[in-house]
Formats: structure tokens, sequence, C-alpha cells
């Protein structure tokens, strides 16, 4: 559990921060933003006094800065702020796909504006989107003067430990802003690739570039942890390449086509991680008399928790293991997908009857979906209940299994499932276990249900003595 | 002496003075072949109601012998039964209710046949009935309460659910006491509180029936339409008290019972359906119950998984549904 809010801290981080923002910024900037902003927010202007590195990457780099506002079509204000960076001389720039996402997704309610350092706007036009990597390439309505490189030792995976690096971006739309920090790797646990930095972003500077002290991008700027301190995380730029290549080479992206496009991206991506976590397959752990399933895939993240030092002394221990990617993809503001977790709790009677232990039980039991989203981007969850036997084998406790999906309403083909069981062969022990899978097409759901399922049995040593 | 001694029990009528509700508020027997009803004190029955005329009514044998209510030219005039029409003379039976200014009366010879006797029931024999019906409703309700238990137990958490039982049934029965006492006279508080605990009872044990087969069965219907079966019980119950507060019109107070039952029903479910397409998470079987009590064979996982897969076209079926209304307006900047 403590994994999964970890999870739901991150994606509301990369969710951006709500902060009420109506008035428009002040486009009139200052040379140095750092003198220029008397407004005392500790959050817009980096920890002691700005070193002369970091004046000079500044200097070097705001010509190709962006700020990208999402406005309102009717009220002509802006909904939502971000930042971009140019990357060709041709006028396209970089910014995070969930910048862009309320235009992606309606774009005749939205519409796209930059606003460079230098006080020009002009409307931006969406050329292409990578939802996994939340990544989004937009084009400007004139060519760049200067653009920004990328940084080699960053597309080689090169780039030490303890790197200085300098994010930029418009934080909290007080202004264009350097911030220093570190480079500190390749987040651990997670499917997809992100890079941890040791420094400040705040909301509106996603998308903006991280850069080396050279001014060369080292990553864009996406996300942060609100559980820790100068916890943020990093696009890698090799992604940020293949999307720019993408977006040269192809056509842009209409409109129309934006919501097929996500849900042929994210239909790709699931499969792989599906693929994933089949091939690598489950590894079986003991509970108790059980064994279940455990994932083998490397980019899980478990923790366990028990209640077995709770005061006043609990009439049922639970024994809870709980293991979770930490890959979340933002879609839309209400909608995150691509989760994957699974739990396994022995539940223990001390002091209860069988009617006791069944209603402690049926606590445990209680469907737990990882936060609850609308009714505008889901339907309703169906689900399915029966005692389920496996014919494959007699060393399988007989289960009460309940299957529960429900589909998004704009991406086809694509659910959310939670399969769960208790093994029903005991009147004092079971095992509880649930496997979630959001944004999985229906027959993987299948596959990996009935696997998982499957592989729930009784430890070698309690195969005589259980079952009836 | 025997013969005349007949004649005159024969001659005997009794004149009977009706409160609204039919009960006998006066009884007035009298001899002779005529008998006078009026307010003025030469009558042989004085009816003290400022709308029945001095000399009102008068009531004689006929030649054939049956006996004839007669207006004396009253203003107010004679009326049968709760009959509109005024009448100048009417036939009396011993049934027949007669109406002069705003006094009902009826008319009975001495000879007229009352119903047989009834046994009777001592209120004391209900009273060990009562307390056993009583016993057993709390003694279930503890045990049930017990079997949920899962933290440590706390005395109160039994007895405030068992006392405010006990209240509310109270002020059940009193309330069909006292209704009981208006419509019929006598207020049959022990046959009431009877009825009461064991239809109270019979629900407890429904309940439980219906949690234990909803597992058991594997067949959540049960569980999800328990109140059909729990207002029909309570529609049975609501009978059964006006049942007996009078034995009439029995086929009228089912209908109104079960019509009101049947309304109350129709509206939870169309609540019920509502509430479900409002909630996201449809609900699924909540209460487990010992594997002991296991009664449907399980599933083989290739079924399960089979209906599994038939969710899929319904999914399906509901993405291209327009979804519902929002109520919540959740439209505000934000900064990313």
């Amino acid at each position: 559990m403590r994994a999964a809010a970890l999870i739901f801290a991150l994606a509301a981080a990369s969710a951006g921060v709500a902060l009420a923002q109506s008035a428009p910024a002040p486009t009139q900037l200052a040379p140095n933003p750092a003198q220029a902003a008397p407004i005392p927010a500790p959050v817009s202007a980096p920890p002691g006094p700005v070193s002369s590195t970091a004046e000079s990457v500044y200097a070097a780099a705001k010509p190709r800065l962006l700020q990208i506002r999402t406005l309102v079509e009717s009220a002509d204000r802006q909904s939502s702020i971000g930042s971009g960076l140019l990357v060709t001389a041709e006028g396209l720039a970089l910014t995070n796909y969930h910048v862009v996402s309320q235009y992606a997704l309606e774009p005749s309610t939205y519409r796209l504006e930059y606003a460079a350092p230098d006080g020009s706007r002009g409307p931006l036009k969406l050329q292409a989107i990578d939802v996994v990597n939340d990544l989004a390439v937009v084009q400007l309505d004139k060519p760049a003067a200067s653009f920004f490189e990328f940084e080699p030792r960053a597309l080689a995976g090169t780039l030490p430990k303890g790197e200085r690096l300098f994010a930029m971006g418009n934080p909290l739309d007080l202004g264009f802003t350097i911030v220093e920090g570190t480079y500190n790797g390749l987040v651990d646990y997670s499917y997809n690739a992100q890079i941890h930095f040791s420094g400040a972003l705040n909301p509106g500077m996603s998308g903006g570039p991280t850069v080396t002290v050279d001014g060369r991008v080292a990553g864009i700027n996406v996300a942060k942890q609100t559980r820790g301190e100068l916890v943020s995380f990093l696009v890698p730029v090799e992604y940020a390449v293949a999307l720019i290549e993408r977006a040269r080479r192809n056509a842009p992206l209409t409109p129309a086509d934006a919501r097929a496009e996500i849900t042929r991206q994210l239909t790709d991506w699931q499969a792989g991680l599906f693929q994933a976590v089949g091939d690598k397959g489950f590894r079986p752990s003991t509970f108790g008399p059980y064994r279940a399933p455990e994932s083998a895939v490397p980019w899980l993240n478990c923790w366990a928790r028990t209640n077995a030092d709770a005061i006043p002394k609990p009439r049922a221990l639970v024994a809870t293991t709980n293991c979770s990617s930490r890959t979340s993809l933002f879609i839309a503001g209400d909608l995150q997908t691509g989760q994957v977790d699974f739990t396994h709790s022995l539940v223990r009677g001390v002091d209860l009857n069988a009617f006791q232990f069944a209603a402690f039980l049926s606590r445990q039991m209680q469907p737990v979906w990882l936060g609850s989203w609308g009714k505008k981007r889901l339907t309703q969850q169906r689900c399915h209940e029966d005692f389920v036997t496996f014919a494959a084998g007699t060393d399988r406790p007989l289960l009460r299994a309940v299957w529960c999906a429900r589909a998004y309403r704009e991406f086809d083909g694509l659910y959310d499932v939670s399969v769960s069981a208790v093994t029903e062969d005991r009147d004092r022990e079971a095992l509880v276990s649930r496997l979630n899978m959001r944004g999985i097409t229906y027959e993987n759901a299948l596959a990996l249900g009935r696997r998982f399922l499957g592989a729930i049995e009784w430890a070698p040593s309690t195969k005589t003595a259980g079952g009836k | 002496m025997g013969a005349k001694h007949e004649d005159g029990r024969r001659q005997m009528i009794w004149v009977e003075i009706l409160s609204r509700h039919r009960d006998v508020v006066a009884r007035h027997r009298c001899e002779g072949a005529e008998i006078r009803i009026g307010r003025a004190y030469d009558n042989d029955v004085i009816v003290d109601d400022p709308y029945v005329a001095p000399r009102h009514l008068r009531i004689y044998r006929s030649e054939d012998g049956t006996l004839i209510a007669e207006d004396l030219g009253s203003a107010n005039g004679l009326y049968a039964d709760d009959g509109a029409d005024r009448q100048p003379r009417i036939v009396i039976d011993g049934d027949r209710r007669l109406r002069i200014g705003r006094t009902h009366l009826r008319i009975r010879e001495a000879s007229h046949q009352v119903a047989a006797e009834r046994t009777v029931v001592p209120t004391g024999r209900l009273w060990p009935r009562a307390l056993g019906l009583g016993g057993a409703v709390i003694a279930l309700e503890l045990v049930s309460a017990w079997l949920g238990e899962t933290a440590e137990p706390q005395v109160s958490r039994y007895l405030l659910p068992v006392l405010l039982l006990s209240v509310l049934t109270l002020a059940w029965v009193s309330t069909w006491a006292v209704l009981s006492r208006i419509f019929s006279g006598q207020a049959r508080f022990e046959r009431h509180l009877v009825i009461a605990l064991a239809m109270l009872l019979v629900f407890s044990v429904y309940e439980e029936l219906c949690d234990v087969g909803a597992f058991a069965l594997s067949w959540r219907v049960l569980a999800d339409y328990s109140y059909v079966g729990a207002w029909a019980l309570f529609a049975t119950l609501c009978f059964l008290h006006l049942r007996e507060i009078g034995p009439g019109h029995l086929k009228l107070k089912a209908g109104v019972v079960g019509g009101l039952a049947a309304a109350v029903i129709g509206a939870q479910t169309l609540a019920q359906s509502e509430m479900r397409a409002w909630m996201t998470q449809q609900s699924y079987l909540h209460d487990l119950k010992p594997p002991m009590l296991r009664i449907a064979p399980p599933q083989t996982d290739a079924a399960f998984f089979a209906d599994a897969k038939s969710l899929q076209a319904k999914l399906d079926r509901a993405r291209k549904e327009e979804p519902p209304v929002s109520e919540l307006f959740s439209g505000f900047d934000s900064e990313e």
C-alpha cells in the first residue's frame, strides 16, 4: 500500500499541482529573472546566489525557451501552462504531452499558444505526441533563430551521477527561471526509463529543458515527487530525439487523429509491458500453507506489511505483500493508466470462529482501484464472481474469484481489470490475492489473470493436509 | 302464565342508541304495541339530540307482525343505514340502523339471533408466547452480531441495538393497540405484540437465509433483492394487525396493503437501478461465509474465464453510450 501511495503521489505530481491562476503572466521580463522577481516566492529562485555558470547558461538558453499555454477557446484565457524548448531551425519545439493534453483530447475547446522570453507570442500546431514518455512536438508560426542541441553523453547514457545540471522553465507563471541540480541516473523499478534529477522542479516547468554546463539538453522536465524534497524526474533525451525525427518525417497530427494515435501508442506499449510480464513469468512465493505467484519482472517495487504488532492485539493476523510498478502514464487530468500491481495477503484467525473469520475476510476482499476516476473517461465496472476450481491439478485450493473490468470510453480496446481471489479450503486461514491491470487489452488481461489465479496452490508440505 | 310470559318476551323490544363507531351507547327496554322516540319527555325513549324533533319517530307492529319505523313529520327526517334518501317509513330487521337527526339507532326484538359465544383466550396465555418470541428475536440478533464480530467485543455494541429494537417494537405495537382501541373498542395489546414479534422473528431468519444463501448458492441476486421479500413480510405484518382490529373487509385490507407494498418495492427497485447507473463501481458480494456453507458447485477455470470474457461485449456496448451527465463542474486552471 505504501508503494501504491508512492505511485499516486508521483501521478499527482506529473498531473501538475492545481494552482488556480487565471491572470495572464506579466510578459515584459527583465533579462535576469532572479532580479526581476521581487515576489516573495522562494520557488522561483534557486537556493543561494546565482552562480556565474548558471548566468551564462541561462543567457545562452534564453532565446530558445518557451512558455506553452493552453487557452480556453471561448474565454481566450489560459487554462494551464507549461514550458518548451526550441529544437530545430524550422521552429519545432519540444514539450510534455501532459502540457498539451487538454488540446490533444479536446481540440474544439482549447487552443495552444507560446510566449517567448522576449515577449513574442503566437499560435502552436500539435505535430506529434508520445504519451508513453510524456513528450510532444509542436510547430511555431515562425522559424527559430537558435535552438537547443542534445548532450551526446546523455544520448549514450554515460552521464556520471552527480553531474551538475540546470533546469529551466516558467514555474507557477512567475517568469522564466533557471534551477541548479544534479543528475542521479535512472530511477530504479520503473518500466519506463526516467531520470532522477535532484533539483527543484515546480508546476509550470514541465516540458522545459534540463541542460549541462555546456547548455546541451540532458533531459526534459516532467514530474516531481510530492512526498520528497528536490526529487524530480526528467524524460531521457533519446525519446525526445526519436519523437522529433518522427515529427519531421510524418505529416502533422490532425486533431481528429489524436485519440486514435493515443490508443495505438497505449496498445503497443501495454503489449510490450505484458509481454515482458509473461516472458519473465511468475515465481511461486510461499504464504503459510499456500504458494502464490509473484512476477519476476525487475521493475516492480515490493513492500510488505503486517498487523502483528497492532494494539490491541488483532484477532486475525494479516501479512500482506504488495508489488506495483512505478510507471503511470498521464493521459488526462482525470485519467492515468499503465499501472500494474498485485497483492497477496495471508489472513490467519487468532481467536475468531469460522463465521467471524469469514466476516473479517469479507473486509479484505473489498474492491480496490488505484484511485477512482470519472464516468467521463471510464465505463461502469462490471464484475463476474463465482467459486472456481482449476481443472489442471489437485494441488490447488478452491477459490472464490472475482473478475471486475471497466472500459476506456475514448480508447477502443483498452480496459482496467482487477482479478481477486480468496481461498475456500480452510475455516480460519485464507490467502487473499489480487492483480490489478490498468490500460490493458482484454485478451492480455484474460491470459494474465488466468495464469495468476492458476498459480495459487498449496505449498508442497501442506499438499496432503489441505483441502476437502 | 307461561304463554303470557312468552308473549311478553316476544313483545319486548330493545332500542339501542349507537355511537358513530357503532358501539352501543345506551340501550332501552320497551314494551307495548307502539314505541315513541323523540326529544320530548312524553316519549318512550328520549334522545338528547338537538337535531331530533320532540316527537320524531314511532315504532309499531304491522298486520303481519313486522316492526315498522315511521317518521312523525320531523324536519330532519328518517334515514336507513348510511343512506342519503329520506324515508317516510322503514321496515326493521335487527341489523339495519336508523338515523334521526344526528343519532344512530338500532332496534332489536327479544328474539334477535346473536352469534355463538367466542372461546376466551386468557391474556395470561399470550404472555409466555410473546416472551418466547421476543427472546428468540433477541437471541438471533445477538448471535448474528456475535458471528460478525471481528474486533474486541464491546457490551454496548450488543446492548444498544437490542434496546433500540425493543423500544421500536413497543412503539409499533402500542400504535396498533391504540388504533385497535379506537376502531374496535379493544386494545388487544398482547395479540398485537405476538403478531409483531412473530413477524420480526420471521424477518430475522429471512435476512440471515438471504445472506447465507447468496454465498452458499453463489447467487448474488438473493442479497441484492432481499428487500422484495422484506417488504412482502412487512405488508403481511400490517395485514395481520389490520385483521386483528376487525375481521371485516379482509379483501380490501389485503388489497390496500399489497398495493402499497408493491409500490414501495417498485420505487426501491427504481432507486436502486438509478443508483447503480450513477455509481462507478458495480458491487459484488461483500459477505463471505465459512467455506463449509458452500452448496454451489465450483466453476471450472475455463468456464469462469469464459464468463469473464463475455463481459467484454457488455463493456464495449457501455463504451459507446453517452456518459452520464456529471453533476460536478471541475474546471480550474492549472500549471504543469
